[in-house]
Parts: C-alpha cells; sequence; structure tokens
C-alpha cells in the first residue's frame, strides 16, 4: 500500500533551468513524504490565487525531504513554474499514484524514455543502481535540445540515445533500438509520449515481453475524486491514470482503441 | 451555542460548509488531508441506478480562473455506493446528502427508495442538472413541469429531507424553483455548472470529446450568487449556495445574499483543505464579529 498522501506548503528551493524549455524545481519539505519511484505529486503555486486554477500533476525525479521535478513548459501553470524563485511557496500534494512495479528478479530492466517522460525512470534508475542493478536505458527526443538530463542518465545506466533529426546519438526512434535489444529476460518500463509509448508496449506485446508504462493525462485532482483522467482499458471501460497508474501493465490499456486520447478530440459524443 | 449551526428544513446542520458533488468523491478520498466529519456535510458524486462508465476522454480541461468537465456522471451505483462506501461514512458520523441522477422518474423513484432505507444518509440531492448526459438530467432541470413531477415522485418514495439541485440553464429558473418548491422539495441547491467550450487552435478540435462540458470554478461564482439572490426572494424553503467558493469571504457573500449554507467544489482540486479553510474562516468571521451564521443569512437583503 502506498503511504499516506498529504498536504505541504513547501518554499522551491532552487529551480536549475535547461534552456528555456526544461527545468527542474526542488522544494524544501523538510520531511521525508516516503515517495516511491513513478508516484507523483499535484503541484500548484500557493500564491497563483484564481488562475491557473488547477495544479498540474508531476513525476517526482527525486524523493525525500527535499523532492524534485522536472517540468517541460507547455502551459500557463508550467510557465509558472519555470520562473519561480527560490522562496515562491508551492502547495504539493503527494505521493500520489501507484509507483513501478519492483522489478522481477532475473529479468534484466530496460528503461525507455522520451522527452520529460525521463524523470520518473531516472528515479527508478538510481533505486535499480542502489540496489545493485545497472539498467539499460534508450532515451529518445525530436532534436538534442529534447533530452533534458541526458547526462545524469548516462552516468548510471548503459544508455542508448536517438534523436529524430541524427543531432545525437543514433538517428531515428526508441523503438528501433530498443526492437535490437529485446531479448526473453528482459523487461521494459517506458515513460514518454503517449505514441511512443504506445510503439513501445507494441513491441513488447508481440514479443512477449512484460512491459510497464507510466501514462500521462489531464488531471484536476489527483487522487480519484473528479473522474477527469480516464483511458481506455483493455477489455472496455475505462482506468484511471491517477489512481489505477500512472505506473501500470501495458496490457492493461487499450492503445488503439478510438477514444484513447488525444484523438478521441472533438469526435461526436 | 454553536454560531456556526443552521437549518435546512427539518435538518440542522453543525455549519454552512459542505461539498459540491462531484467534487469531493465519496468523502473518504480527502480523510487524508482533513477530519471530513468537521464539516457541515459532504455531497456523494451523483449516483445512479447501475454503475457508469462515463464519457470517453478527454473529460476536463482548464479555462480562465474555471474548468470545463464533461465527466459522463462515472459513478460506482447506488448499490456499490450502500455496500462499500455509506457504512464508512457512518461509523465516521459524516452528515452525507446522496446526489442521485437518472434518467427517468422511474428510476430516480428506485433509487430514492433504496437510499431511503439506510441508515446515514441525511438528505437526497435531486441532479435535474447535470448538462453532460445525452438522456434526462437537465432535461427535469429545464422544464417546471418535470422538474415538479420528479420531485413530486420522489417526495412520495422517500421520507428524507429532498434538495433540488437547480440549473442555470433553465428559461426561467424561478418557475422551475416554484415548481419544486410546490411539489414538496425541502430546499434548493443552485448552481450546477452551465455549458461551456473550448477550441484547441492547433488541431482545430473541441478539447473535450463531448464538445461541452460543464463550467465551474471561481469565474461562475458572480453568476451562480445573482441566481441564488433571485430564488432566495422568490421561494419559502431554503437555498443552499454553490459556484465558485473558494475562501471563507466567497462563502460569506452567499450566505449574505440569503442562502442557509454554501458547498465548495472545484475549489477542493486547487486545495484539498479548501473546504476545511472556508469553514475555519466562517468561524474565524463570526467571531471577530460577534454575530453567527444565522444572522449573516440574508443580511444583504435588508
Ligand atoms: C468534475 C466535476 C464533477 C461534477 N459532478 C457532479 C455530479 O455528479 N452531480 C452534480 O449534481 N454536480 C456535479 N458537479 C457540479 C458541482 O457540484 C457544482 O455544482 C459546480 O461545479 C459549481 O460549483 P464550483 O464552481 O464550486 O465547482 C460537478 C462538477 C465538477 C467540476
Ligand atoms: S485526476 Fe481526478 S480522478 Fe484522476
Amino acid at each position: 500500500m502506498a503511504p499516506h498522501r498529504s498536504q505541504v506548503v513547501a518554499p522551491l528551493l532552487r529551480r536549475e533551468s535547461m534552456g528555456d524549455a526544461y527545468h527542474v524545481l526542488t522544494f524544501d519539505v523538510g520531511r521525508d513524504l516516503g515517495a516511491a519511484p513513478g508516484q507523483f505529486l499535484m503541484v500548484r503555486g500557493a500564491e497563483w490565487g484564481d488562475a491557473p486554477l488547477l495544479p498540474r500533476p508531476m513525476s517526482y525525479l527525486s524523493g525525500g525531504p527535499t523532492p524534485s521535478i522536472l517540468v517541460k513548459v507547455v502551459g500557463e501553470g508550467t510557465t509558472r513554474m519555470a520562473r519561480a524563485e527560490p522562496g515562491e511557496p508551492f502547495s504539493l500534494v503527494g505521493p500520489l499514484g501507484v509507483p513501478w512495479r519492483a522489478p522481477s528478479p532475473g529479468r534484466r530492466p530496460v528503461l525507455v524514455a522520451g522527452g520529460v517522460g525521463v524523470a520518473p525512470l531516472l528515479f527508478l534508475a538510481r533505486g535499480l543502481v542502489a540496489a545493485g542493478t545497472r539498467p539499460v536505458a534508450i532515451y529518445g527526443g525530436r532534436t538534442k535540445k529534447d533530452l533534458p538530463l541526458d547526462d545524469d542518465l548516462a552516468l548510471i545506466s548503459d544508455l542508448h540515445v536517438t534523436t529524430e533529426d541524427g543531432s545525437r546519438g543514433q538517428r531515428g526512434r526508441v523503438t528501433d533500438v530498443l526492437e535490437a535489444l529485446l531479448a526473453e529476460d528482459v523487461e521494459v518500463f517506458t515513460c514518454g509520449p503517449d505514441r511512443m509509448m504506445a510503439a513501445v508496449a507494441d513491441i513488447c506485446a508481440r514479443r512477449d515481453v512484460p512491459c510497464e508504462v507510466s501514462v500521462e493525462t489531464p488531471m484536476a485532482c489527483g487522487y480519484g475524486v473528479c473522474l477527469g483522467c480516464p483511458l481506455p482499458a483493455a477489455g472496455g471501460g475505462y482506468i484511471y491514470a491517477c489512481t489505477e497508474g500512472p505506473c501500470i501493465d501495458a496490457r492493461r490499456i487499450d492503445w488503439n482503441r478510438p477514444d484513447h486520447p488525444p484523438r478521441a478530440a472533438g469526435r461526436a459524443s | 451555542m454553536n454560531r456556526l449551526a443552521t437549518r435546512i428544513g427539518a435538518l440542522e446542520l453543525k455549519n454552512p460548509v459542505l461539498t459540491a458533488s462531484g467534487t469531493f468523491g465519496y468523502g473518504l478520498e480527502y480523510d487524508d488531508f482533513f477530519d471530513v466529519a468537521t464539516l457541515g456535510g459532504i455531497c456523494t458524486k451523483g449516483l445512479s441506478r447501475e454503475p457508469r462508465a462515463g464519457n470517453p476522454p478527454e473529460r476536463i480541461c482548464e479555462t480562465p480562473a474555471s474548468m470545463l468537465n464533461a465527466i459522463g456522471l462515472a459513478n460506482v451505483g447506488v448499490e456499490a455506493f450502500c455496500r462499500d462506501k455509506l457504512p464508512v461514512l457512518r461509523e465516521r458520523g459524516v452528515t452525507v446528502v446522496a446526489n442521485i441522477f437518472a434518467s427517468s422518474t422511474d428510476d430516480f423513484v428506485a433509487i430514492a427508495e433504496r437510499l431511503g432505507g439506510e441508515p446515514g444518509v441525511h438528505a437526497l440531492e435531486l441532479n435535474v442538472s447535470c448538462p453532460n448526459v445525452s438522456h434526462g438530467g437537465i432535461e427535469f432541470g429545464k422544464d417546471p413541469k418535470l422538474a415538479a413531477q420528479v420531485t413530486a415522485a420522489v417526495r412520495r418514495a422517500a421520507k428524507l429531507p429532498l434538495w433540488v439541485k437547480m440549473s442555470p440553464e433553465a428559461g426561467d429558473i424561478v418557475a422551475v424553483a416554484k415548481a419544486c418548491e410546490g411539489a414538496g422539495a425541502d430546499a434548493l441547491t443552485a448552481i450546477n455548472t452551465i455549458r461551456g467550450m473550448t477550441i484547441d487552435v492547433d488541431t482545430e478540435r473541441q478539447r473535450l470529446a463531448n464538445r461541452t462540458g460543464g463550467f465551474s470554478g471561481p469565474a461562475l461564482r458572480p453568476i451562480a450568487l445573482r441566481i441564488v439572490w433571485d430564488l432566495v426572494g422568490a421561494v419559502s424553503i431554503p437555498v443552499i449556495g454553490i459556484g465558485g467558493i473558494s475562501t471563507w469571504r466567497d462563502a460569506v457573500e452567499f450566505l449574505l445574499a440569503g442562502a442557509s449554507a454554501v458547498q465548495v467544489g472545484t475549489a477542493s482540486f486547487a486545495d484539498p483543505c479548501a473546504a476545511k479553510k472556508v469553514l475555519d474562516g466562517i468561524a474565524a468571521h463570526c467571531e471577530r464579529q460577534g454575530t453567527s451564521v444565522a444572522e449573516l443569512i440574508g443580511r444583504a437583503r435588508r
């Protein structure tokens, strides 16, 4: 069972910016709320007032008394976070959601990251290394600018990098590398854009390799109340990303149903 | 004497702060954040006769100082609620208002009968105002005749205090309110969300799969307050104010307008302790002013 969630208001300890797009925010919580790799928290500036209104779900990049998150600027909330200065108070609600499942003994973990999806995988990799397993990692982005924290990942994994434009590593996609790496005794952990994870899940299913994904959806609450975070479940119905995920066996999700977002947007109801 | 107590017909609430349906789950989800039994009450997620899966995603999106939702009344169904949720709420001493939804009068009656037999349900809130489902819901809440018919049928089916939740989309909301009062409602709750839309300029599609969604949050507050004001002037049963309440000041506005209690909705997403903070703020305000909730109610009308 996950540890108790709570809400704390904690000051920003530091912000490390990697260009305009990616920022690591570290908070001074003062005590360990007990986050496990793969869990997330709902983050909102305590002084934002009425807008942006909703907190933003963010995977833990690290836990402990000074937890951190990796922010990619995509809208208003993340823009505010990218400009936050040390001392600014934030409301943090966590730890939330299902963490990565424990690695299976005898299987070699392969971590597949896309862009900002690297955050929960870095947290996982640090735990694996501490427990004596150095994972294999595949990290892809459109260009070399879309690979935040690649140096950190390189230190603690056997890393393969891909970019679509060839500006770093192998030209192509993570799946090109994954196909070649898959063996009977591996298991895959992946987080990144939905279509990337769908492709990774598909390859793993065809090769009968276990695949754990960390999903991302819009969220208003983060703990099962608003019902705003569904994904199509294999076999019908929905799973809720915040309580049944974010980390979940890829086979439990129907990646190709017509109502799999974001393609469902705007279809007739 | 309890400065915070308020009366909704026969039901005495220890304070005027409840949580709004659909924003507080079945109550216990917030127990990690504060003791939900300290609130005046909680309104459950809308319960239907059978469990419902809800609408396809995307179901929510943020809009300026507000949000849109098209959840489609996903819920566990009235049976699972009575079996899995209610016993714990009862044991914890939580005042439970069961928000119920159906697309036919028969189903409304069946749900009301089921809940009427359960200890621990303190009132029913009829959702005749959900904008996000294709059958029923809002159709009942827009038409005085239909609203009165459902209210009267549920009135006969269950002895519980009966609240009817008003839709701001009714052409003549005062007529609907009076019809519900005439049909035996003990209180009115206002307002439910109003339909809004947003289009993603990059994909050139609505952001929500349902195309429209219920508009809620701080931006809704002035509209909700005006409607509550109108209803209080038109009916003699209590009115409970809902819409964009985030702070104790917002809540007191509704009390001053004549609401007998308030419900905190979307604000609980921004801050899981919002309802508790509203309650503590009202208590401190009454203390400072040497007044009580009962005295605050309707004071702006005099
Ligand atoms: C995500 C969400 C789900 C809701 N579900 C219900 C529901 O099941 N039944 C209902 O009567 N109202 C429902 N509502 C409406 C609220 O109870 C409330 O009337 C409305 O949100 C306005 O209040 P607010 O601005 O404080 O949120 C829902 C609102 C939201 C945001
Ligand atoms: S984010 Fe609210 S239910 Fe999942």
